[in-house]
């Protein structure tokens, strides 16, 4: 039990948020999204997704890029190598929670 | 946090990369009306005459045309029924890869029709038609590349036979693979309707 719930402390606290968590699964699929793909993907509202990506960003796990094309602007975003890193180790942390219930389970 | 629910984040983790890496769409209903077209169109030279090169080429620009808007239209339903936009980001990836291989499909057919040697042709659209799947493989679902995978030494094969056999090869390769391709998707899409937990947590 103990063993369980330091793993369950130790998750990220940043990626163990749905909206957050979501973002970045997409975003580790892809090479980049434009904000409104993102958006689209995830069925978020602007400003949900908004502070979400700016919590992210914060953190240094998303990269986001405003650019002109045409006329029009665009934000894209990708996952930087940190949240890349951060991704695998909250993956990492699920897998180990998950082996601990099986590990319960079967003693 | 307990582990059940670990299971479950992670499967949901593994659909949303999924669903935005690969090209979700296509539909068992159009890979099982690619097929049955096909087979129409081997059954239709019970009558007419494979070394006809006008009705040769029009039973199978027929087929290919009737298959292409069966996809259109299923994957517009699809894509309404999902809430998702049908050009999207994978659908332009598929199409960009799919181009060079029905360019030189076009450009083949062209120049085999020229020649009256069109009965070579099911074996190159089969080469043609191998590459373009697997050209999509990274975002295509696994029963397009197997597909693929499948299509290519069959066409080597067809090509080996020769004209003798042309039509006969179409219609088990184009008519029984899409059928095999429509089946696999029809299993595919039945499995999507929940999500599955791919641990047991007990």
């Amino acid at each position: 039990m103990n063993a369980l719930k330091r793993l369950v402390e130790e998750l990220d606290p940043t990626l163990h948020e749905r909206g957050r968590l979501a973002i970045v699964s997409v975003l580790a699929a892809v090479d980049r999204l434009t904000f409104t793909e993102l958006r689209d993907a995830l069925g978020m509202t602007d400003g949900n997704l908004s502070v979400h990506l700016q919590k992210l960003e914060d953190h240094d796990y998303v990269a986001i890029d405003k650019q002109f094309v045409g006329r029009r602007p665009q934000t894209t975003c990708r996952l930087t190598k940190a949240g890349q890193r951060a991704f695998t180790r909250y993956l990492d942390h699920l897998e180990a929670i998950v082996q601990q219930g099986r590990g319960r389970s079967g003693a | 946090m307990d582990a059940r629910q670990a299971a479950r984040n992670l499967e949901v983790i593994r659909t949303l990369m999924e669903r935005n890496c690969q090209y979700q769409l296509l539909t068992a209903r159009a890979g099982l009306a690619a097929g049955s077209l096909a087979g129409a169109g081997a059954l239709a030279f019970s009558l007419l005459e494979p070394e006809n090169p006008w009705q040769f080429g029009t039973t199978w620009a027929l087929v290919f045309v009737g298959s292409l808007l069966s996809a259109t239209g299923s994957i517009i339903l699809r894509g309404r029924q999902r809430g998702e936009r049908v050009w999207s980001r994978p659908a332009r990836a598929v199409l960009l890869a799919l181009a060079p291989s029905v360019l030189a499909a076009m450009a083949l057919s062209v120049f085999f029709f020229a020649r009256q040697e069109h009965l070579w042709l099911p074996g190159v659209w089969m080469l043609c038609y191998g590459q373009g799947a697997l050209a999509t493989s990274a975002y295509a679902p696994s029963p397009i590349r197997w597909l693929g995978s499948m299509v290519l030494p069959l066409g080597c094969l067809t090509l080996w036979l020769g004209p003798a056999w042309a039509v006969l090869m179409m219609g088990l390769v184009f008519g029984l693979g899409h059928m095999g391709l429509g089946a696999a998707l029809l299993v595919a899409e039945r499995r999507e309707t929940t999500i599955r937990l791919h641990r047991e947590v007990a």
